[in-house]
This record gives C-alpha cells, sequence and structure tokens, in this order.
C-alpha cells in the first residue's frame, strides 16, 4: 500500500458537511435515544452553516443519515417551499448529493419544522423534527439539571398539575402545539411544535421519529410501533385542532389541517398546511396521474 | 394551480441573498487587510468568540457579514468545526507570557511593575470631525522610554498566595489528551471547570459584560477589585515526536484575575484569545460569581453560560423571524373554544391569565 492510496483529493468540506467523527457520535446517540424512547440524549452540537434555533439540530442528524441515494423532503410549517425549507433542502442537495423531493410518498428521509405530513409514513422512511425546545418540563422548571433528575425519577406531577390549572382557570387545556406526550409509559417528550392534530401520527407508527435540537444539545427519538400518549385526564378527552370541517379553498379538500387566510372582508379562508398534499390534489383535479398516500386522518377523524 | 403562484422560496431567497451582497459589494484581498490592520479589537474580539484563532479568516468573516458581528461568529465557527483538531500545546503559564500591558487596582505597585501599554483609558474621548473635511489624523509618536520594560512579568497571585492571602487552589493534573473539549463535548451541569472556563472564553462579550454587571450590582454578591488584567502574546509551544518543544509561533490574549472580597478574598479567572479587557473582567466576575455556594438566580453556572453563548441566544433571538403560523393557528384554535364554550354557557370567558405563559413550549 502506498500513500498515494491513502489520500484522497483535497476537498472544501467533509461529504455531507460534517466530519466523520461528528457524525459516528450523532450515530451512536440515536442509537441510544431509539433504545430508550423519549430519553434526551445529550450531544456535541456542532456550529452548522446556519443559525441556531433555524433548524441546525435536524440538520445535523440528516446529514448524518444521508447517502448519496437519499431522497429527502424538507418541510417548514407544512410548505415545501418556503424560504427556509427550501435554503435547507438546497444545502443537502449541495453537499450531499440528495435527490430532493416534495412529495412525502417518494422521501427517504423527511426533515420538518412543525408539522407531519397528512399522508402515512411507511417503515423505510425517517422522519426528522426539528426542536427548538426539547424539555416537556421546562415551564416548571427552567434549571435543566433539575429537569433531568425528574425526568430520571419520572416526576411528572408538577406537568399534571399545570394541566389542571389550565382545565381550572380556563374551562380547557390551553396547550396549543407541542403538547407533552408519554413515550413508551416512561419518559414525557414535547413533541416539537407540531400541532395538537400532528401529535396522534406518532403513536403506534410504522416509521422512526427522530427529534434533534441543535442549540439546546439534545437528540431523542420514538422507534416505530410505540406508544405515544398525550397527557390527558381520563374524564376530559385529548381533543385536535378544530379543523374537520375547514375546506381548502384551493384544493376543495375537506379535512386535514388548514391554514387560516384573514380576509379583507373580516372573514377567514382556508388552505391546506401541508402544500404538497394540496398540490397532489389539484393535480389529481386536473386529470394527471398522481397517487396520493394513504392519510392517518379520514374525514378529519382518526379512529 | 393556483398553488403555483405562492411558490417561487427559491428564486426569492437567491435574489434576498444577492440584494444583501451587493449592497457589500465585491470583497477583495485588499478590503480584508484593510479591516485586519484598522480594526485589530474587533477582529481580536470575533477570534475569541468564534474560538478560532486566525486574523485574516476573522477580518474575512467581518468583511462577508458587513461587520455583521454575530454573523461572523458564526461563519467562523461553522468553519472551525469542520477543520482537525492536529495537536495540543504545552500550557501557557502566566509568567512565561510576553506582556505588553498589565495593571493591577489591588496595589499601588507589584512585583514587576505596572505596565499601562497600549490604552485610551486615560484619554479624552473626541471625536476628530476634522477628518471628515479633509485633515487627517495623524498620532502623535511614541516615545520609547528609557529603560524597556521587562518583556515578561511574575504573576501577582503567587506573591498573594506566598503571603497566605489566598488559598492554594488544588492543581489537577490532567493529561494534554484527557481536557475535556467544550467543542467536542456537550456542556453538561455540574460543569467541569475547564469546560466552564472554555465556555465563558467564547461568550459574547455583551453576554458577560450584561450579567457580570448584574452581578456587581446587587443580583448577586460579588465585589470585585481587578487583581491582574493582562494584554499578552502567548507563545504556542508544541511538542515534536521526537520530544523537542518548539514555538509555531504567538497569539494575542487577553487574562483577568479578579478578587472578591466576601468572607475571604476569592480569585475569579478569564481569559480569551484576542485583546478584550471588558470581556476578561466581566467573565472573571461570572467565575468568581457562579463558584459560590449559593449563586444567585442570576449567577448559576446554567443560567451564566447557555445565555452568554453568541451563537446560540443570537440565532435563537432571529429565528422568531420564520412563520409560526402552524403554531399560533393551534393557540388560536384553544383560544376560540374557550370563547365559543363561554359564549354557550352564557358566562364570560374565563381566560384569566395569558394562555401563552402556561405553554408548556413553542
Amino acid at each position: 500500500m502506498t500513500l498515494n492510496e491513502l489520500t484522497k483529493p483535497w476537498a472544501a468540506f467533509n461529504y455531507g458537511f460534517l466530519d466523520e467523527s461528528a457524525k459516528r457520535e450523532l450515530r451512536r446517540k440515536m442509537l441510544k435515544a431509539i433504545a430508550i424512547p423519549g430519553y434526551q440524549v445529550p450531544y456535541a452540537s456542532r456550529e452548522v452553516p446556519m443559525a441556531r434555533g433555524w433548524g441546525t439540530g435536524g440538520l445535523q442528524v440528516t446529514l448524518t443519515l444521508l447517502k448519496p441515494t437519499s431522497v429527502v423532503k424538507v418541510i417548514d410549517q407544512g410548505a415545501d417551499d418556503s424560504v427556509n425549507a427550501c435554503s435547507i433542502r438546497k444545502f443537502f442537495g449541495r453537499v450531499g448529493g440528495a435527490v430532493e423531493t416534495e412529495d412525502t410518498g417518494k422521501a427517504s428521509i423527511i426533515q420538518s419544522r412543525h408539522r407531519i405530513p397528512e399522508e402515512k409514513l411507511r417503515e423505510n422512511q425517517v422522519l426528522v423534527l426539528q426542536v427548538p425546545d426539547p424539555e416537556p418540563l421546562r415551564a416548571v422548571q427552567s434549571d435543566m439539571s433539575v429537569a433531568r433528575d425528574m425526568h430520571g425519577d419520572a416526576d411528572y406531577g408538577q406537568m399534571w398539575l399545570v394541566l389542571y390549572e389550565q382545565l381550572v382557570k380556563s374551562g380547557r387545556i390551553m396547550q396549543g402545539a407541542s403538547y407533552p406526550s408519554l413515550v413508551n409509559g416512561r419518559y414525557v417528550i414535547s413533541p416539537s411544535p407540531i400541532p395538537r392534530w400532528d401529535v396522534k401520527k406518532l403513536n403506534q407508527a410504522d416509521h422512526l421519529t427522530i427529534l434533534s435540537a441543535g442549540r439546546e444539545k439534545r437528540l431523542y427519538a420514538v422507534p416505530p410501533y410505540t406508544k405515544v400518549e398525550p397527557l390527558v385526564f381520563d374524564d376530559v378527552p385529548y381533543r385536535v385542532e378544530d379543523h374537520q370541517d375547514k375546506t381548502c379553498y384551493r384544493s376543495q379538500v375537506t379535512g386535514f389541517f388548514m391554514n387560516e387566510l384573514p380576509q379583507d372582508d373580516g372573514s377567514s379562508a382556508y388552505e391546506l398546511s401541508d402544500s404538497h398534499f394540496g398540490i397532489k390534489h389539484i393535480r389529481k383535479a386536473g386529470g394527471e396521474p398522481v397517487v396520493i398516500g394513504e392519510t392517518w386522518y379520514r374525514q378529519g377523524r382518526m379512529d | 394551480m393556483a398553488y403555483v403562484a405562492t411558490r417561487g422560496g427559491e428564486h426569492a431567497i437567491e435574489q434576498a441573498e444577492r440584494l444583501f451582497r451587493s449592497d457589500l459589494g465585491t470583497i477583495s484581498k485588499d478590503r480584508v487587510e484593510g479591516i485586519r490592520s484598522s480594526l485589530p479589537y474587533l477582529v481580536d474580539r470575533l477570534m475569541g468568540e468564534a474560538s478560532l484563532y486566525e486574523p485574516d479568516l476573522a477580518a474575512l468573516a467581518l468583511a462577508q457579514a458587513g461587520g455583521d458581528l454575530y454573523e461572523a461568529v458564526l461563519l467562523l465557527r461553522a468553519y472551525r468545526t469542520t477543520q482537525p483538531r492536529i495537536a495540543i500545546a504545552e500550557p501557557v503559564k502566566q509568567p512565561d507570557l510576553f506582556t505588553v500591558r498589565r495593571i493591577s487596582a489591588a496595589f499601588k505597585d507589584i512585583p514587576g511593575g505596572q505596565i499601562l501599554g497600549p490604552t485610551l483609558d486615560y484619554s479624552h474621548r473626541l471625536l476628530q470631525v476634522g477628518v471628515l473635511t479633509g485633515e487627517d489624523y495623524t498620532p502623535e509618536p511614541v516615545i520609547p522610554a528609557a529603560k524597556p520594560a521587562p518583556a515578561t512579568q511574575p504573576s501577582l497571585t503567587d506573591w498573594q498566595k506566598a503571603q497566605g492571602l489566598i488559598a492554594e487552589h488544588p492543581v489537577e493534573t490532567i493529561a494534554p489528551e484527557e481536557i475535556p473539549d467544550l467543542t467536542r463535548e456537550p456542556l453538561l451541569f455540574p460543569v467541569p471547570r475547564a469546560h466552564k472556563l472554555q465556555s465563558l472564553a467564547r461568550a459574547d462579550t455583551g453576554g458577560t459584560l450584561a450579567l457580570g454587571y448584574a452581578t456587581t450590582r446587587g443580583y448577586g454578591d460579588i465585589h470585585p477589585t481587578v487583581n491582574e488584567v493582562r494584554l499578552a502574546e502567548a507563545p504556542v509551544l508544541l511538542r515534536h515526536p521526537r520530544g523537542t518543544v518548539f514555538s509555531a509561533g504567538r497569539v494575542r490574549v487577553s487574562q483577568a484575575e479578579i478578587i472578591s472580597k466576601s468572607k475571604n478574598l476569592e480569585l475569579g479567572f478569564s481569559a480569551t484569545f484576542g485583546w478584550n479587557e471588558v470581556k476578561v473582567i466581566s467573565a472573571a466576575i461570572l467565575d468568581r460569581a457562579t463558584s459560590q455556594p449559593n449563586p444567585h438566580a442570576a449567577s448559576t453556572e446554567e443560567f451564566v453560560l447557555y445565555h452568554t453563548e453568541p451563537v446560540e441566544s443570537s440565532g435563537f433571538c432571529i429565528h422568531f423571524k420564520l412563520p409560526h403560523y402552524v403554531t399560533f393557528q393551534s393557540t388560536l384554535d384553544a383560544y376560540r373554544r374557550v370563547k365559543a364554550d363561554g359564549e354557550a354557557s352564557g358566562s364570560k370567558p374565563v381566560i384569566k391569565e395569558p394562555a401563552k405563559k402556561e405553554e408548556v413550549a413553542l
């Protein structure tokens, strides 16, 4: 073996931007996270060429999972074409040579900020959720070291108390998105700020979900076929957003999570939040041969 | 195909970036050299916060960011993280620093003497407005002292320790490769001292100033006296595999020691790349404040180290520009339902406190 055989041509950065030791660490931490569902694993989050809080946690996980044959979809608030989603997707193309897609069904890795696609994910797909704040106990315990002890003791009494106080004060649980949920009967997680509508999609899902917070240096996972239960009282059922009977003004589709668009006349119009799901429906209505995957919700219901 | 009209994100971000870059114009080697030579203290601050000592790259980052310091720190750190760590230098000892400025507020005179070095501390801060009308402002030449100051200075703390004024700190001997590295390991609490000093060394200057100032104003219990502030050049000594130690050059460093007059005289310490006195004095105060047995809530290690991290805090602050309509929609839904329930039961809505406060995380 000669020295020449061991060297490779100079490149401005490594494949997938992160160096191999960073990726190795992430892989090990991901395996740990999968082995202990819902447990927040600390990791040495690296600086990436994107501002912290803009999805750097998800970015590091996706960069680690990436290979040249990967097909990547990036969503921001449901849309593939919003500026941050475009910027992140372009980055995967640039540093990983990955195929970019907007189609949920065709993607092998889906990195998302704040939404889970309406079409069901399969066993061979990985959902990477960007997490701004991984700590569900933050509101009751801002000190992370103490919160870690509370997780260790499965001490979620204060968490229940907060939900109960909301019920007493407002007549309902006021938690909007990032609804605290119990994973595998053990750890309470913040399921990223996905709406309540999406939390139910994590329960007993076919796919693996990895949640990663770059700024907070924590990652955790919901493995496939794992129980995810939103924290609810026996007599107060979990209620998703009232979008069951809303109709998308563009695609005429009913019964999915919508963006509300305030109108000049004081009323509201609604459009599908999952943008590519909407595009598929419009194309299908226009006679194109489009395959729309099975959805988690049917006519606004999931049961 | 109404959806098509809302698309075009890629074109928009491309053009927005072009607009930003067109305002800055061409970045040439001359411009970078100009920044490096005319703004050395800004370059120093940036190298400290990015924890990468490379004045040319720092000046380039400033040029590319148009002087937006947080942007420049991010640029430099993102570059730094891809670089291998090839060697660990020999420890730098205080008496070996090539010291250009070293003052103490604790004693009128100290072993080795007080050396003012380059400073504006005693100058009148007057704008030289004549420059704008064509009169160049050329500094008065420096008159060399009859007897040059010694290049190196002893440690004042050694004298204080010999006098029994300051307790001898237990010395931990750690093999170089065992020294924890914050850039390769997560910050976990309780934090190893090495991580604390590394974190303060690359903390935001403004952040350490705000929290350090707060602790001396009463949000904490630190009454600092500056024991020693030094601006120096530190030799970077490497050990060749054959055992010879050789110099790889010098880096500009600053360091501060403060003494807090609580029950005992206790030291706080900080050092960073580059010459940045505000940073090292405030960070040394924070080192002391976070080491107290029962620190003020604003001086706990977790609070201080998390909130003075420039890349993380600035990134999160600007992330609020990103759309939040999904989460907002979810909140809106809860509000509306409370209102509807209230109207149905004939009573007024009963939200007593803003619901957002109670939300666990957004």
